[in-house]
């Protein structure tokens, strides 16, 4: 810029500057999105070596390997139940940032529940269908395998609930008990059950029940993150994570192939755990959930239990997970920093990970 | 970037046509990526709805045609499938009740036999 210029045409020129500076950093951004774009991204599938011993409908039970492809088998087994309304490798999502790969390297023979994708007629499934079947069946078969007449469990978020309400119905199958981020007060405010609530979900029909489209419980989760509600809100995000580090966007990928990819829900399922555990019926609190024709009571639940909360937890707030010493008065209660997915998987996770083996034991 | 880097001791018209020219570089190589690259299209398009989403499109609402309710007799037809999936089960819970049956007995075989009762001399 030539000092003899005059005042209008260096403002010209500085507000030309400025602009050139916008178009480059907007070009960069594209740039780095199309870099990630064209990486390989995450596939949904777990990250550790696993075998299928158990089919069922949609249902697989995975069996983590050794280095050697070999089942571990010095420490009893322990079964991870994930939610069946999202993809189980949430629990097992890369190398080195695997909650079920961590519990296997500390010499644990691991399984984990894959629900798989609900079809059309998976819409009757309920919850005795998932609890008195596809996890008392994988209980079962792991059991068949080991010749343990015990194992642990671990559930996540909803696969915490059937978790619980299995543990209570079979307590002479279980071991010790982990909880994550697993509703117990549906009356507390915030989590799904409400935002539920707020969709509809109480008007879905147990007896002619649909296939709940992904699209539907992807935006249940929306409506709980602040700034993911929208395509707008999520794309000026994604605009401003741009900024980031191809490394840090490619992990940012990893999370999205987990918390985006949700899969459809049996409406049965969702009308069940709404009218009995939601807000109003609150049957854990209560004492009067039942599975199929059987009351649950909770005080056979006499083994160790751990139940995990996230403070940051719009999913399942941290205040209802926590309640699980109203009904389990010898549950361990632990609060962690972070969020529904973070406590799991993120950065923070190992916190987790090592009291879980820990808690679980010998 | 690096050729930002370059550019910046140029007059700023000079500037502004290298940035044009890196834009349509940018655009080429997007267009070459959508032409070569099936999952590009998939990957693009989850990012215009704020989606790093890897693998296959983010979750929208069907269309309503998918949407339609079910004639009674695909309402019928699923209620017959999921009726033969309980089966599944129940078949399975028979298959593992028969194993572990086997197994108690394998291990009843084992144990060593209680000593017989002496004879009454």
């Amino acid at each position: 810029m030539n000092e003899g210029e005059p005042e209008p045409e260096r403002d010209r020129e500085r507000e030309l500057e400025a602009l050139l500076e916008l178009s480059r950093r907007g070009r960069a951004k594209l740039e780095r999105l199309h870099e990630v774009l064209t990486t390989p991204g995450h596939y949904g599938t777990g990250a550790t070596p696993a075998t299928v011993v158990y089919r069922e409908n949609k249902l697989r039970l995975l069996r983590l390997l050794d280095e050697a492809g070999r089942p571990r088998e010095g420490r009893p087994p322990v079964l991870f139940v994930p939610a069946p309304v999202s993809r189980y490798f949430i629990l097992d999502l890369l190398p080195g940032r695997s909650f079920a790969g961590h519990v296997a390297a500390a010499g644990f023979d691991v399984y984990i529940a894959d629900f798989g994708t609900p079809s059309r007629e998976d819409r009757f499934a309920d919850l005795a269908y998932y609890v008195e079947g596809l996890v008392r069946r994988c209980v079962r078969t792991i059991g068949a395998l080991t010749g343990e007449a015990e194992l642990n469990i671990v559930g996540y978020c909803l696969g915490g609930t059937l978790s619980l309400l299995y543990s209570a119905l079979y307590p002479e199958t279980v071991r010790r008990l982990v909880l994550l981020t697993t509703t117990v007060d549906g009356d507390v405010e915030g989590g799904i059950p409400w935002v539920a609530a707020r969709m509809g979900l109480d008007g879905e029909d147990y007896d002619n029940p649909r296939l709940v489209p992904a699209s539907e419980v992807k935006s249940w989760f929306e409506m709980l993150a602040p700034g993911s509600n929208s395509t707008v809100g999520r794309v000026s995000d994604l605009w401003d994570r741009l900024d980031d580090a191809p490394e840090r966007l490619r992990e940012v990928r990893t999370m999205a192939s987990w918390v985006d990819d949700v899969v459809p829900a049996p409406g049965r399922l969702l009308a069940e755990l709404y009218r009995k555990l939601g807000p109003g019926a609150n049957g854990i609190m209560k004492g009067t959930a039942t599975v199929g024709e059987r009351l649950v009571d909770f005080r056979a639940v006499g083994m160790p239990v751990l139940s995990v909360s996230a403070e940051k937890d719009t999913i399942a707030p941290a205040a209802g997970v926590d309640a699980v010493r109203s009904v389990v008065p010898h549950a361990e209660i632990l609060r962690l920093p972070g969020g529904h997915v973070g406590i799991v998987a993120g950065r923070a996770a190992a916190a987790l990970w090592k009291r879980t083996v820990e808690f679980l034991g010998p | 970037m690096a050729d930002d880097k370059k550019n910046d001791e140029l007059p700023l018209v000079e500037r502004w046509l290298a940035e044009q020219q890196q834009w349509q570089r940018t655009f080429t190589t997007y267009m070459d990526s959508l032409v070569k690259n099936e999952d590009f299209l998939v990957h693009l398009g989850n990012a215009m709805r704020g989606s790093l989403l890897a693998g296959k499109p983010y979750p929208t609402q069907p269309p309503p045609a998918a949407a339609a309710p079910e004639t009674p007799s695909e309402d019928k037809l699923d209620q017959i499938l999921f009726a033969l999936r309980q089966l599944e089960g129940q078949v399975q819970d028979l298959r593992l009740t028969l194993d572990e049956l086997k197994a108690d007995k394998k291990r009843g075989a084992k144990k060593p036999l209680p000593p017989r009762p002496k004879e009454a001399e």
